[in-house]
């Protein structure tokens, strides 16, 4: 009896067996055939947002007469999703982060957006800007986030002007025993380029030359420049061994929390702090990040979620439809804010919710100076080499030879 | 001082090592009954105690009786199937002689080794097709998934019983052969029986191993009711920066409950042995 | 003949795959009245006739199942890979011959399936470079290089669309919004529509001669819509959605006489069939590429690197460390806790079995974040133990630490599979071991170490490639680090598992496939040349014990 039970199973085994055997040769043959609209329109994202989105999704799904399932890929989302492509079962439409887009464009997985001049001109002009690639719109923004300084204001009723400011003051809470750090900006033992971009710009660093364009040209690695070498040096005399305001022992895990338990005065965050940040129950302000005394201005990373055409879907004139034409309305937009309060891409939306949520404007100015995270392939290969020379200055390294060493790995990848 | 030295020493090495077992669990137990708990900020000692991360975990957004049930659902399967290929596959290796033994023996032991870079890449390729042809295998669906595990079922575990089943002495089936029972009589109605604390271990690993794997269940299951906790957690930590940490935590512990569960019922066929004086026949 | 006839299995039973039956069984082995005994061998011949049927309706039911979609895909290779297997599978089940393959194929089904495919695929990628920005085809790369460039014609109208039929052709009708003028377009091209009925948001409600496609109609049809195209002078009018419409033009497009990517604003790309690039004079290509074979080069390439050649030893050697001492601390405590609760004297034994497979039953990404920030260096419980320290961006202790999380989480593993193989051992070899006047510690080594190796050395071996290949650990709690400061390629505690994640740009999400699966090939020749040697040394002690 139990070697039947067995049969069965091996026999379902079988079946996999035989298709693993033949799937990769008859695939193309098959697929034009299966390949008619069928109706139904796929769209992932990740599990934060699927029950957002939900509700816009079967809405638009009724005034179409399709179905619409929303799926939710819990981690590893854009290899999950170009591998699924690829191989064709991936969906109609993906939601993500704008600095996917130069991977997705390389291995053809998302379409261009035609967005018209109206269209385009409603969105705030930096989320356009994100989500454009080789001078093509490749999704439609509907989300915005970058860092900021927030402070609780019960132990610092004025925003500090420079860096040196927000140092001073912070040491003087610590000796006055009102905190135990000067600054929490999470950054923990591996390193974080993008929470100390802030610091790390306006100390004259960057990461990328530009082409004539005005987009980030990959050629040109800059992170070994006399002027990038130079800010390293102001981040390793606000580190463990100099001002002791950036430490790997604060990241991402203990940031936040610190700041919400009166650790720390100052905390430089994005809005998915918020959260937690009201909860608290203390008074605080949303304000840029500063520069220094001596120096440029803070420019922190843009990021933009968006909405993406996927090339390979099996309803694309209706992921089109939903894209181009669904997600960029206002009232949508606003619906959208509503169930997930990010600041709004849609300039339209997003001051319609300014006396609602002064929070989020805050955000909007603070990152007025911001720069959209570079999408090209190519940034994949700064954050880790970057990172590890961040947290060797921080340590008290010699910023020329991490910088040098951070440069070589860069393009060592970036040439590959 | 004799009692010390047959007895004491068992007590003094249990207490140290469950003490160095359980202190980071106790770090967990004190996040999720910490109602601001981070796992970066609690210490051992909770801040406040309530149940508020657990009652907030059962009744809110994410469907974690749903995950918790598929979860088990999965594990239990897999383990039972798993453990019917491997012990199957244990008899032979153990009690028959055939060409390709030794070969075969090693070849289960090397393949579990290969790295895994393509894993996701080759699930896709091989189950965009199943999905297309039997749905019922397909992505999204918990058997599509249980095959998937079952490539695994002829692997170490099968080892662990080839190897007690070597300390069943041979007497033992060839007596049973003589009186005249077959192959399969002997398999089920001589060894399986004699052979219950590894049964016992082996459903436990596989178990284990099922209720916690994450990689292929990931890019297996999209809909939120269909996850499993293990995919239902990590989501919960994806967008890391806005972790509730505290949920999390009490997740953490509500997952080891089915796990403890299925050892509570397992341990008397492990121990089995212990008291009934080992393997006699 | 008797023993082949009874092979049928337990004729008693009337329900073939009911697994209830199972306890009942097990509970009724081994003793066995003559009465029964006389039973069975009558029921044999019975149980040998259902046993054979009930393979034939597996097989056909599987058939069932398994063909017609075959054959409506028209898929005749995996129909006849089908085919063949099912047949051998039934031929197996219904002779009386092969006895060991009967045990052996259901899991090697699996095993082909789910672990050999994998494998292979690894391998034949290793001759490619396949990865990101070349996954596909050429056709693919040239299908995606000519869709990304389309643009909308300057000046052009965005039209509003309406989705018609005309003589059962579908034609756009297209609204201008400035002018609020109908046009029809159809494969032919644009042509003016009289008298149309519009709607203020630009939707076409009736126009005479052409029948409104109703949305939802519409969203059927999305493959054809989306292939429709209405040609103009300055290009094509295609489907933005089902409501909007635009004149566009492809900037680049792909020429088979030069084989290569032009541009009206003078741009050209050739095909480089080495590189699976589009390449211009000035060697810059284009962003889609596509896959390509490249013989042995990624393997060259793993060698000579001198980004990995210049680490490889140092990074072995760690490895070697990490995953002998993972074995061997996790063995020592499993062994210790085991032999502790492993006597009748001990009383709890159920409650502390409990409390040492928790560190299991938790799971493990959740717990090596957790450890993790105990070895904060400011905040974590460690610091506040031992003193504040930085644990885990100190090389040394980032690997002890390493090493420690790994007992924590492996030895309830070693405990659990050393609990059920102490109970293999007769209590009475132990017992006289200890009248003979050895001490407790001489009884251990000499009879219960080597029994339960005997069992375990497979276990122990498997355990070594296991932690050989232990990326998440690594991963989750250091990420290979701390680096040197001249050194961001490789990290103090990262394994050659952690390091090809790197260095085949896994991490900064723009993966090297062909070039990891060709890393992937010599770490697999390393862990298998030192679990084959340590598998046959341990065959020897098999010979012996047994």
């Amino acid at each position: 009896m139990r070697i039947r039970t067995a049969g069965v199973i091996a026999a379902a085994g079988l079946l996999m067996l035989g298709v693993a055997a033949c799937g990769g040769t008859n695939e193309p043959a098959a697929t034009p055939s299966k390949d008619k609209g069928n109706g139904k329109l796929v769209l992932w994202t990740d599990p934060t947002r699927a029950p957002v989105l939900k509700p816009f999704a079967e809405a638009f799904g009724k005034e179409n007469g399709v179905t619409v399932e929303v799926k939710e890929i819990s981690e590893n989302q854009q290899q999950t999703f170009i591998t699924a492509s690829q191989q064709g079962s991936g969906p109609d439409i993906m939601v993500g982060a704008h600095d996917w887009i130069g991977n997705m464009v390389q291995n053809g997985a998302i379409d261009p957006v035609q967005l018209t001049a109206e269209q385009k001109a409603a969105f705030h002009p930096n989320a356009i800007k994100a989500v454009t690639f080789n001078g093509q719109i490749y999704g439609a923004p509907y989300a915005m986030e970058n860092v900021a300084l927030i402070r609780n204001t019960e132990l610092v009723p004025t925003a500090p002007a420079t860096i040196e400011d927000l140092i001073k003051t912070g040491k003087e809470l610590k000796a006055a025993k009102k905190v135990q750090e000067i600054l929490c900006v999470p950054f923990g033992a591996a390193g974080d380029v993008y929470h100390t971009y802030p610091l790390f710009s306006a100390a004259g660093g960057s990461l990328f030359g530009t082409t004539a364009s005005g987009d980030p040209d990959p050629s040109k690695v800059t992170v070994n420049t006399p002027e990038s070498i130079a800010a390293l040096e102001k981040m390793k005399a606000l580190g463990e061994k100099g001002e002791g305001a950036i430490k790997t022992s604060i990241g991402n895990e203990n940031g936040i929390p610190s700041f919400v338990q009166k650790k720390c005065a100052f905390l430089i965050s994005g809005p998915w702090s918020m959260n937690d940040v009201k909860k608290a129950g203390f008074a605080y302000d949303i304000t840029a990040v500063p520069g220094f005394a001596a120096g440029g201005q803070a420019k922190p990373f843009l990021g933009v979620q968006a909405f993406y055409v996927a090339a390979k879907g099996k309803s694309k004139v209706l992921a089109q439809e939903f894209v181009a034409n669904y997600v960029t309305n206002k009232d949508v937009a606003l619906a959208l804010y509503n169930a997930d309060p990010r600041p709004a891409a849609l300039t339209a939306a997003a001051d319609a919710v300014k006396s609602l949520d002064p929070n989020a404007e805050k955000f909007v100015l603070a990152g007025a100076n911001g720069i959209p995270m570079p999408a090209i392939p190519a940034m994949g290969a700064i954050w880790g080499p970057m990172a590890n020379a961040e947290v060797a200055v921080v340590k008290g390294g010699d910023a020329k030879t991490a910088a040098e060493a951070a440069a070589k790995t860069i393009t060592a990848e970036i040439n590959k | 001082m004799k009692w010390l030295r047959e007895v004491g020493w068992r007590y003094a090495v249990v207490l140290v090592v469950c003490a160095f077992a359980l202190f980071p669990v106790l770090f967990v137990v004190s996040a999720a009954i910490n109602p601001l708990g981070t796992l970066g900020s609690t210490g051992l000692i909770p801040e406040g105690a309530s149940l508020k991360n657990f009652v907030d975990l059962l009744t809110g957004d994410h469907p974690f009786t749903k995950w918790f049930l598929n979860s088990v659902i999965i594990a239990l399967i897999s383990a039972f199937a798993g453990l019917l290929i491997s012990v199957a596959a244990a008899y032979a290796f153990s009690r028959m002689r055939f060409r390709g033994r030794r070969v075969g023996l090693l070849s289960i032991l090397l393949i579990q080794m290969f790295p895994q870079f393509l894993a996701i890449v080759a699930i896709f390729i091989v189950f965009t097709e199943v999905t297309e042809l039997y749905p019922t295998f397909g992505f999204n669906k918990p058997w599509g998934l249980l095959v998937l595990y079952l490539g695994g079922a002829l692997g170490v575990n099968t080892y662990l019983m080839k190897g007690y089943l070597d300390t069943v002495p041979k007497e033992i089936d060839e007596s049973a052969t003589m009186d005249g029972a077959s192959h399969v009589q002997t398999f089920f109605r001589i060894i399986l029986p004699l052979v219950g604390p590894v049964l016992a271990v082996t459903a436990m690993l596989s178990f284990i191993g099922t209720i916690n794997e994450f990689l292929i269940a990931n890019v297996f299951l999209r809909d939120t009711e269909a996850k499993t906790l293990a995919v239902g957690m990590y989501g919960m930590l994806t967008d890391k920066r806005d972790a509730n940490f505290g949920m999390f935590a009490a997740a953490t512990l509500l997952t080891a409950i089915p796990t403890v569960s299925l050892f509570l019922w397992l341990q008397k066929y492990i121990v089995s042995g212990l008291t009934a004086g080992a393997v006699k026949g | 003949m008797t023993t082949e006839v009874t092979g049928a299995g337990s004729a008693s039973s009337p329900h073939p795959g009911s697994s209830g039956q199972a306890p009942e069984q097990r509970s009724r082995g081994g003793r066995r009245g003559d009465a029964e005994q006389v039973r069975r061998t009558r029921e044999v011949s019975t149980g040998f006739i259902v046993s054979r049927i009930a393979v034939l309706g597996i097989v056909a039911a599987l058939l069932i199942y398994a063909l017609p979609p075959l054959i409506q895909t028209e898929a005749w290779t995996a129909l006849g890979v089908v085919g063949v297997v099912t047949a051998l599978v039934a031929y197996l089940y219904l002779t009386p011959r092969h006895i060991p393959a009967k045990y052996l194929v259901p899991g090697t089904i699996f095993l082909i399936a789910f672990a050999i495919v994998p494998i292979v695929l690894t391998f034949i990628t290793a001759f490619t470079n396949f990865g990101d920005g070349h996954r596909g085809t050429k056709d693919e790369a040239i299908r995606a290089i000519e869709t990304s460039s389309v643009t909308q014609v300057p000046g052009s109208p965005e039209y509003y669309l309406t989705i018609a039929e005309s003589d059962g052709k579908m034609v756009f009708l297209l609204v201008d919004p400035a002018t609020k003028a109908v046009q029809a377009g159809t494969a032919d091209g644009l042509s003016p529509v009289a008298g149309a009925d519009v709607s203020l948001t630009g939707k076409v409600l009736s126009a005479a001669g052409y029948t409104v496609i109703p949305t939802a109609q519409a969203a059927e049809r999305d493959a054809e819509i989306a292939a429709f195209s209405v040609p103009t002078a300055g290009g094509a009018v295609k489907a933005t959605g089902l409501s909007r419409a635009f004149e566009g033009k492809a900037d680049k497009s792909y020429d088979a006489a030069c084989d290569c990517v032009t541009s009206p604003s003078g741009g050209r790309w050739v095909a480089d069939e080495v590189e699976g690039y589009f390449v211009d004079a000035e060697g810059k290509h284009l962003d889609q590429g596509w896959k390509v074979d490249v013989g042995f080069a990624n393997f060259a390439k793993a060698l000579t690197d001198p980004t990995i050649s210049g680490h490889f030893l140092n990074v072995l050697i760690w490895n070697f460390v990490f995953a002998l001492s993972a074995v061997a601390t996790t063995f020592a405590l499993g062994m210790i806790v085991a032999l502790a609760l492993h006597s009748p004297r001990v009383r709890g034994t159920k409650f502390y079995r409990i409390m040492l497979i928790l560190p299991y039953a938790m799971p493990g990404f959740a717990m090596l974040l957790i450890w993790r920030d105990m070895f904060n260096t400011d905040f974590g419980l460690i610091s506040k133990l031992f003193g504040v320290h930085d644990w885990l961006g100190t090389p040394t202790t980032a690997r002890l630490g390493l090493i420690v999380i790994n007992l924590w989480m492996g030895f309830p593993y070693m405990f659990l599979v050393i609990t059920g193989a102490l109970q293999a051992v007769p209590r009475e070899l132990t017992d006289a071991a200890r009248i003979d006047g050895a001490s407790a510690w001489a009884g251990f080594r000499r009879v219960t170490l080597p029994l339960v190796l005997v069992a375990l050395t497979p276990l122990l071996i498997s355990s070594f490639g296991f932690n050989f290949n232990n990326f998440n650990n690594i991963k989750l709690v250091t990420n290979g680090g701390p680096y040197a400061i001249d050194n961001s390629t490789v990290g103090a505690t990262d394994l050659l598992i952690s390091y090809t994640y790197r260095v085949a740009g896994f991490d900064s999400g723009v993966a090297d496939f062909g070039f990891a699966a060709a890393i992937s090939v010599f770490i697999f020749a390393i862990v298998a040349t030192v679990s084959t040697v340590a598998f046959w040394r341990s065959r020897a002690q098999e010979e012996v014990y047994s």
